[in-house]
């Protein structure tokens, strides 16, 4: 009797390192698998040849923009698929991100410069959203409406952008924008500020001009 | 007889605890799981302290901000932009009573030269008043900030601020 409760007291201890070992193996092989996936979309700064500001390469240029569905300030999923046939910049942006507080001016200036062409910019808020805590989750959509409010944004916000950040590349620094042109295709990217006059003009390879 | 087959499973199930062992020392040893490679702030020193116990004692905490990064003071200027703020975990036999932070420098982004930060950049000291149990402790602080340089800003982090306190 005793050396049966033995034996099974061993049995189930075996069996819980087992089940501990393949929930550790599976937690690490997911993260490998989502770092992997990240790397393969993480773009990289380029030294300018001439001398200049270091260009921002992404290796979602020429590629499809990866799909998304995230909530706008209202509540309302927004999907970016809903606009195709659009050329779209997609700004991932935050309300804790200075340079990104100083490109917001250009970029509602040159959304309405553009609208009638078929243009629309996207502003993707990376601010942490806790979904566990309503009360808190309440108060961060609060925050991002107060921000974009300040900022004057009057182009679409969404939020919850750090849940895409994967197939986006990581998005490790803000301001970081995709250019989409209207077939859905990446056509330029942008990380940090440069200029408004850049971005027109890849807003402009966005329009196919 | 029986003895054999006890050591069996004794043995058995020494090798298993030693693979699993291995196997989550493996992962948590991969160089990719680490996330201190080109950090924006680092703690520099002290490493160990002895402070009196059950007395708030001041102890300077040294930082360096990685050079061309800063990171917001402890009183930013605008309400969204977040503070570095230094804090203790409970249940570690030392509590932190207060932190005092150093005024930020200013600091205009090139683009905007007209809005002014409070900023970190470089070196930086945080005084904290530590009071101490009895016993060796070893604290694993946090320091919370949220560093970017003239074009870009990186996500708010925290890193772990390691101190052997030794409360006499």
């Amino acid at each position: 009797m005793k050396r049966n409760t033995l034996v099974i007291s061993i049995v189930l201890f075996i069996l819980a390192v087992f089940a501990w070992a393949g929930w550790a193996n599976w937690e690490y092989r997911k993260q490998a698998v989502e770092r992997q996936l990240a790397s393969v979309a993480h773009g990289v700064l380029v030294p300018d040849a001439a001398g200049g500001e270091a260009q921002y390469i992404s290796p979602l240029k020429g590629k499809p923009a990866p799909e998304f569905a995230l909530e706008d300030l209202s509540g309302k999923k927004v999907s970016l698929a809903s606009y195709k046939g659009k050329a779209v910049l997609i700004n991932f942006w935050a309300t804790w991100c200075g340079p990104c507080k100083i490109e917001t001016p250009w970029l509602i200036e040159l959304r309405n410069q553009y609208a009638a062409q078929g243009f629309e910019v996207l502003g993707v808020s990376t601010d942490d959203i806790d979904h566990d805590d309503k009360q808190m989750m309440s108060s961060e959509k609060k925050d991002i409406a107060k921000s974009a409010q300040q900022l004057g944004i009057d182009y679409p916000v969404l939020i919850d952008g750090a849940s895409v950040s994967t197939p986006y590349g990581g998005l490790d620094e803000m301001p970081t924008s995709f250019f989409v042109d209207r077939k859905g295709m990446v056509v330029a990217a942008q990380q940090g500020i440069t200029s408004k006059e850049d971005i027109e003009a890849n807003i402009k390879k966005a329009l196919g001009e | 007889m029986r003895a054999v087959r006890i050591a069996g499973i004794q043995i058995a199930t020494a090798v298993l605890l030693g693979a699993a062992a291995l196997l989550a020392w493996g992962q948590v040893n991969d160089p990719a799981h680490s996330i201190l490679k080109g950090a924006a702030v680092e703690y520099l020193f002290p490493e160990q302290v002895a402070v009196a116990v059950g007395k708030p004692s001041l102890v300077t905490l040294h930082f360096r901000v990685a050079p061309g990064l800063h990171i917001n003071s402890h009183t930013p200027k605008d309400e969204f932009l977040i503070p570095t703020v230094f804090s203790i975990p409970d249940g570690t036999g030392v509590r932190l009573e207060e932190a005092s932070y150093p005024v930020g420098t200013e600091f205009a982004l090139p683009l905007d030269p007209t809005t002014k930060l409070s900023v970190y950049t470089g070196e930086f000291v945080i005084q904290a008043r530590l009071v101490a149990e009895q016993g060796n402790h070893l604290v694993e602080a946090k320091l919370h900030f949220q560093a970017c340089d003239k074009n870009v800003c990186m996500p708010p982090k925290t890193i772990p601020v390691a101190i052997d306190v030794i409360g006499k």
